[in-house]
């Protein structure tokens, strides 16, 4: 291959601005190490790239910097923080006592539940009492009417025996 | 561990962060409003691709962007995930009409194709396959076009 052919192909000028296919970049790639006029080429390419750059800059507003600053101190804190909460054991953890800064970084959740936990065990046992208390009841209901029920029978028996009596 | 990692961020790297900033946050910029076409949205994606950088410059083995080729890929690379960008999308352009008037003197001087191949490239990294498609040349076509775009730069530079 003829190396002056190759740079005045247009490949280097499309691996310079990122355009070059896989294949091309691996070329160019090995063909840099063992041609140093390719290097060279891509220099003075780069150069030129630059100078477009330039002729296109727009100079940043003052406060640019110490706001790219600013959100990677952001962040490093973010990152700090996430660090804090994976690694660190609970009783290490910070303590947030102050109310402002509770309010501020965790959203307020009710603590209380109005449930109660029991051991499951205490739902058969509760099953059962309430089944006895039924037949209790039953059975209740049943002796109170059969004691009326007797109780009628005894008093018309008594005026029976009343009545034969009298003549 | 964590304080040494933090401390690496903060003292060491910004530090490089800036070294590129001071020599290319202008260039950037310009770069990235002929991107969007939108001075404060570009202003806020010049400060995302920094702390993108910062952020990079973590890693010992981190093989960043050294010059301005470098760098201008690496925001084109982080730019196509931004909203509002269309990297592919290059706008229609009226044959020998520039786009920026003074700002754009350098590419008066080029042919409409030239012009369109080298911006189509260069603001919106498209490749060669895909304008020789979009265009119906040949790929050996969009990069002779594309080097005769570059000595007519270099020509109006060295004026």
């Amino acid at each position: 291959m003829k190396i002056n052919e190759y740079i005045e192909s247009g490949v280097l000028e499309a691996y310079v601005l990122g355009s070059a296919s896989e294949a091309e970049t691996k070329e160019l790639l090995y063909l840099k190490a063992k041609h140093p006029q390719i290097l060279e080429a891509l220099h003075v390419l780069e150069t030129d790239i630059e100078f477009i750059a330039q002729k296109m800059a727009i100079t940043p507003p003052p406060g640019m910097w110490p706001k790219i600053e600013a959100n990677i101190n952001e962040l490093v804190k973010a990152r700090e923080s996430e660090g804090l909460t994976i690694d660190m054991p609970l009783r290490d953890r910070p303590q947030y006592s102050s109310k402002s800064r509770k309010s501020s970084q965790f959203v307020e959740i009710e603590a209380e539940s109005g449930h109660m936990r029991i051991r499951k065990i205490w739902r058969w046992i509760f099953a059962a009492v309430f089944v006895l208390g039924k037949i209790f009841l039953a059975f209740a209901i049943y002796f109170y009417i059969e004691n009326r029920h007797n109780e009628k029978e005894i008093e018309q028996l008594k005026t029976e025996l009343k009545t034969r009596q009298v003549p | 561990m964590l304080k040494t990692d933090t401390q690496a961020l903060v003292e060491n790297k910004p530090e490089s962060v800036r070294d590129l900033y001071d020599r290319y946050a202008g260039m950037l910029l310009g770069y990235i409003f002929e991107i969007v076409k939108d001075s404060k949205l570009a202003e806020e994606y010049m400060v995302h691709i920094f702390c993108e950088l910062a952020a990079q410059f973590k890693d010992k083995n981190w093989e960043g962007p050294v010059n301005w080729c470098q760098l201008q890929r690496f925001a084109q690379r982080k730019m196509a995930d931004l909203p509002g960008v269309s990297l592919h999308s290059g706008e229609p352009r009226i044959p020998g009409v520039t786009r920026n008037g003074s700002k754009d003197k350098y590419l008066e001087l080029l042919t409409s194709t030239q012009q369109q191949i080298f911006i189509d490239i260069y603001y919106h990294g498209k490749t060669t396959a895909a304008l020789s498609v979009e265009l119906n040349k040949t790929e050996e076509f969009i990069r002779k076009t594309l080097k005769e775009a570059f000595v007519i730069i270099r020509k109006s530079g060295e004026n």
